[in-house]
């Protein structure tokens, strides 16, 4: 019997889920919700080999953006009467199952090595494909990539498929979906020993398990959920192009798991919408968007290598005994989000003033950073900057071992808590 | 003739600069177990930094200076971010230097944009060194292949004739052997990935200029040494060097004989006219398909020998 | 009556070095075998050649009858032998309960499911539970097992060797660095294991091997030197001079 207190946080999820396009009116909005449900499908897809079965790939993208092409390719010949008619609703099966396809054969020989070896493989294959995106023309289309059409005929109540609402709801459908089974397969025999090939591929043989045949179990099935959230690209989109299958696609996904966390279910999840939100929201605004975005994974990396989600549940001792703790805690806390702040706005503050200079074709425009107009001829903003990330630096450097004080203090507490 | 002649005279060359930066990542690799996924940017950086340098003081500071400058910036991100990272293990430290060639790229592109930068082969050697057929041997590349050639034979030399080789070779096999024979490991470690950042920033230095220096050429070669390293065995430098000149030749010579496939497809029963899928690889010549060579090498290598040419240890 | 172990002329190479010379033993089902022996004697080397961690060179081993040369560990797993090892050798980022249950999900028949959940499966839970109150982990169960304290890793350590039910059972030192009172906690626990299965044991503390053991086989150089009961053993007086005499241990 599922336990009730998740029934409930399901229910409401699914409640957000139907009412939040009533509430936006924006299409820009949806548009980037709709990336958002894409983005998590593929992520805990990524999740069931990088946290669960500990495979680290720099290609996943390659099954995400290969079942993009096969559904393109499947709706046009629909529409030309090639292929037997399937509702655009099931259409992330047939993406599903084409990414099933590509794991089971790839996966046959890269998971015969775990830990390095296989992170290269991975890259080697995803250079492969991307390769011949620009050769067979007939699959990838080129340069150009693969146009489709969703809306074939009009299919239950209505739907066409038509309207990008009917569209969001389709993603959101199957992300919940998606989600329930990948969550259930952590509980099966399958899921379970997959985390014991993570933690010990050695003593996995020694129970009975072959560990080629787990690993490539895993990769199998996470390609199929990776070509479900293709598909649900290539119907969202309505446009399959070589960038998909691409590195570039792959680094994103794997780096919005891992600032996600990908010791919890729920952290690739945390980490696409996250990620997502500020890609869809930041790279208009800054030319540097990418920039900050490695400087936070290489961050995460070295300090916090359990993700976000790690950072929130090592609170969780805490609020579960005794949640005033938390309250004593805060000003540690605040005090170093403030010092933070001061240097990260600095640090903003140079990264985009270079950036305007090397950039910019004319330097007769100002730079418009924080609402202010900036003149980067001048010496003024830089000094200020500088002097606002040194500032910031410094103060991290006193308010950042409090914090770590302050957690431990609160952790011993609540640890007396318990075993009084 | 004469063509077999030219193209194994670049791809020996082409080879011998993925060498230079293969040896460093092998090092790196066999010591520390690290994957420096980051090892073609630090290639890169020696382009841009040669770039930088040679504009007022010429390419020949640069060529001293530059590897120098890389190659201290490579210990000093050993020494304070990736040795913090040690204690997550393998698999952190991939990540780390994934997210470090990401954050240089970007860096690249802020400091020096996101065109290519006019980083030429210096005048005195933009000259032709011998004719022979009828095709110009150019001077800088005789250059190139005697630097890279200088710089092999001096690793090996440094390797095998020379008491710290004799401690890195020790460190190679038996890590906590050396560590327990009282040499500081650490340390070790630091200067070993310093040394190969500045290999892998010497072959920026002598190769930016002839493969151009944009900031996607990381990403560009990256690969392809990865890929040298796995055919060669993980941790084998031999295996390196044969992998290196394999993939030079193979692929020069496929981009100047471009022969076409279609005599095999013929062979197959596959006629020019054909549609659908077949029609694309019909018409492929080896020189389209020459930048896929060494991946499909990768894993026809991986089909048939797992563990790569000179391959001692699994990973 | 068919033997749970037999080895017949097992040899081992690393390169030129001979470190198994030839091993001819029959290991009795039911029985209690120690292997004893100085170290790098190839006690360890034996072990990994039974459960196929190493490859053989030439000889043959077979299980309960079935030739099992140089089959691959998971394989051999499958026929009913299982291992603990010297370095404890487990799950450090799973708890102590999903560690023994992970041991037996392939004997009890669940291979790679992946359409069916473990919770509430009533065979999965109670042979848990008897495992863990087996080797003394109950109060430990929810504890992350790299997290144990090192006695309590060293039962873990046997209790994934007993979960899947083998009934072959090698293990390779098993009270290792372990206190008098830790040790003698492990004995009553390997004995009661025992009951119910052939035992093949490495152990250098000679207290335990001579209150356990039913033969002893003692190994040097990678040659079996004798084979016999405790009693026989002791009196022998090749192992006295080549290994009791000399370096006994108390």
């Amino acid at each position: 019997m599922p336990d009730p207190r998740k029934l409930g946080i399901g229910a409401l999820i699914v409640a957000l889920l139907i009412v939040l396009p009533m509430m936006i009116s924006s299409s820009f909005a949806l548009s980037v919700m709709n990336q958002i449900g894409i983005a998590i499908i593929f992520a805990l897809a990524f999740n069931m080999l990088l946290g669960q079965g500990g495979m680290l790939s720099f290609g996943h993208a390659v099954y995400f953006g290969l079942a993009g092409f096969v559904t393109a390719h499947v709706i046009n010949g629909m529409h030309v009467d090639a292929f037997p008619y399937i509702p655009v609703t099931l259409i992330p099966l047939v993406g599903g199952i084409a990414g099933l396809f590509f794991g089971i054969v790839v996966g046959f020989v890269s998971t015969r090595r775990a830990g390095t070896a296989f992170a290269m493989i991975s890259l080697g294959f995803a250079e492969l494909v991307t390769g011949l995106t620009l050769i067979i023309v007939f699959f990838f289309g080129g340069e150009e990539g693969v146009q489709t059409d969703r809306w074939v005929r009009e299919e239950w109540f209505g739907i066409t498929y038509g309207p990008d609402i009917q569209v969001y709801y389709l993603i959101a459908a199957w992300c919940v979906i998606a989600a329930i089974l990948m969550y259930a397969l952590t509980r099966t025999p399958f899921g379970r020993m997959s985390n014991a090939v993570r933690d010990n591929p050695e003593r996995t043989q020694f129970i009975g398990y072959n560990t080629h045949r787990l690993r490539w179990l895993a990769f199998a099935l996470s390609s199929f959920f990776a070509g479900l959230a293709g598909a649900l690209h290539a119907i969202n989109v309505e446009h399959v192009g070589f960038e998909t299958v691409g590195l570039g696609q792959s680094a994103v996904i794997l780096i919005m798991v891992y600032i996600g966390g990908t010791g919890h279910f729920a952290g690739p999840i945390l980490g696409a919408i996250l990620i997502t939100l500020l890609n869809a929201y930041l790279s208009d605004v800054s030319p540097a968007w990418y920039l900050y975005l490695g400087l936070i994974f290489v961050l995460i990396v070295m300090f916090a290598p359990g993700g976000l989600a790690g950072l929130i549940m090592m609170h969780e001792p805490i609020r579960r005994t005794a949640p005033y703790l938390l309250w004593q805690m805060a000003p540690a806390y605040g005090a170093a989000l403030g010092t933070s702040l001061v240097g990260l706005a600095g640090a903003i503050g140079l990264i985009e003033m270079i950036y305007f200079r090397s950039t910019t074709v004319s330097l007769d425009s100002a730079l418009v950073l924080y609402g202010i107009e900036l003149d980067t001829g001048d010496i003024w903003p830089w000094l200020i900057c500088a002097a606002l990330g040194a500032a910031g630096g410094y103060g991290c450097k006193m308010t950042y071992p409090r914090v770590a004080e302050a957690y431990s203090a609160a952790m011993h507490e609540a640890r007396a808590l318990v075993t009084t | 003739m004469e063509v077999f002649v030219f193209s194994l005279f670049n791809g020996v060359l082409y080879g011998m600069l993925l060498f230079l930066l293969a040896s460093g990542l092998t090092l790196i690799f066999s010591m520390m177990g690290v994957l420096n996924f980051a090892h073609a940017s630090f290639f890169m950086l020696g382009a841009y930094f040669a770039y930088q340098i040679s504009q007022p003081l010429g390419f020949w500071s640069a060529l001293i200076a530059a590897p120098i400058l890389v190659g201290l910036l490579g210990a000093a991100v050993e020494r304070y971010m990736l040795r913090p990272v040690h204690r997550f293990g393998h698999v952190a430290e991939l990540l780390f230097t994934f997210g470090l060639a990401f954050v240089i790229e970007e860096l690249v592109q802020m400091v020096w944009g996101k065109v290519p930068v006019p980083y030429d082969v210096p005048e005195s050697m933009n000259i032709t060194a011998f004719a022979w057929q009828g095709l110009d041997y150019s001077a800088y590349r005789l250059f190139m292949l005697v630097i890279s050639v200088g710089i092999f034979v001096a690793l090996f030399f440094g390797l095998t004739r020379t008491r710290i080789g004799l401690i890195i070779r020790a460190s190679l096999t038996h890590p906590h052997m050396a560590a327990a024979l009282g040499h500081d490991v650490p340390k070790i470690f630091m200067w070993t990935f310093g040394v190969g950042c500045a290999l892998a920033g010497i072959a920026g230095v002598i190769g930016g200029n002839v493969l151009g220096t944009e900031p996607g050429m990381a990403i560009q070669l990256g690969p392809i040494v990865f890929v040298v390293i796995v055919v060669g065995g993980l941790g084998s430098l031999s295996g390196a060097l044969i992998a290196s000149l394999f993939i030079g030749i193979l692929n020069n010579m496929a981009i100047s004989y471009d022969f076409s496939l279609y005599p095999i497809f013929k062979e197959l029963g596959v006629e020019r006219n054909v549609e659908g899928v077949l029609a694309d690889l019909v018409n492929l010549t080896t020189g389209s398909i020459a930048p896929l060579l060494p991946y499909l090498l990768l894993v026809l290598m991986l089909i048939f020998r797992p563990r790569g040419l000179f391959g001692m240890r699994d990973v | 009556m068919t033997p749970a172990i037999e080895f017949r002329g097992v040899q081992k190479n690393f390169g030129p070095t001979e470190v198994i010379r030839g091993i001819d033993l029959v290991i009795q089902p039911g029985e209690i075998h120690a292997m004893i022996g100085p170290n790098g004697a190839g006690k360890s080397t034996l072990f990994n050649l039974v459960t196929g961690r190493y490859h053989v060179s030439a000889g043959h081993i077979a299980l309960n009858g079935e030739d099992i040369t140089n089959r691959a560990p998971h394989d051999i797993s499958r026929k009913g032998l299982s291992r603990s090892f010297q370095v404890t050798n487990i799950f450090h980022r799973m708890s102590v309960y999903e560690n023994v249950r992970c041991a037996m999900l392939w004997n009890l028949g669940y291979r790679y499911k992946f359409w069916q959940s473990v919770r509430n499966k009533r065979d999965l839970t109670e042979r848990t539970d008897e495992v863990l109150a087996q080797t003394g982990l109950s109060s430990r169960s929810t504890v992350l097992a790299g997290l144990l304290s090192y006695s309590d890793q060293r039962a873990l350590e046997i209790a994934i060797t007993i979960a899947g039910g083998a009934n072959v059972v090698l293990l390779d030192e098993p009270t290792s660095g372990m206190s008098s009172a830790e040790t003698e906690q492990a004995v009553t626990l390997i004995r009661d294991i025992s009951a119910t299965r052939t035992m093949v044991i490495v152990e250098h503390d000679m207290g335990v091997v001579f209150d356990l053991a039913d033969r002893i086989s003692v190994l040097v150089y990678g040659k079996i030197i004798a084979t016999g009961t405790p009693a026989q053993i002791r009196a022998n007086t090749k192992v006295q001079e080549a290994y009791l005499g000399t370096d006994a241990e108390p």
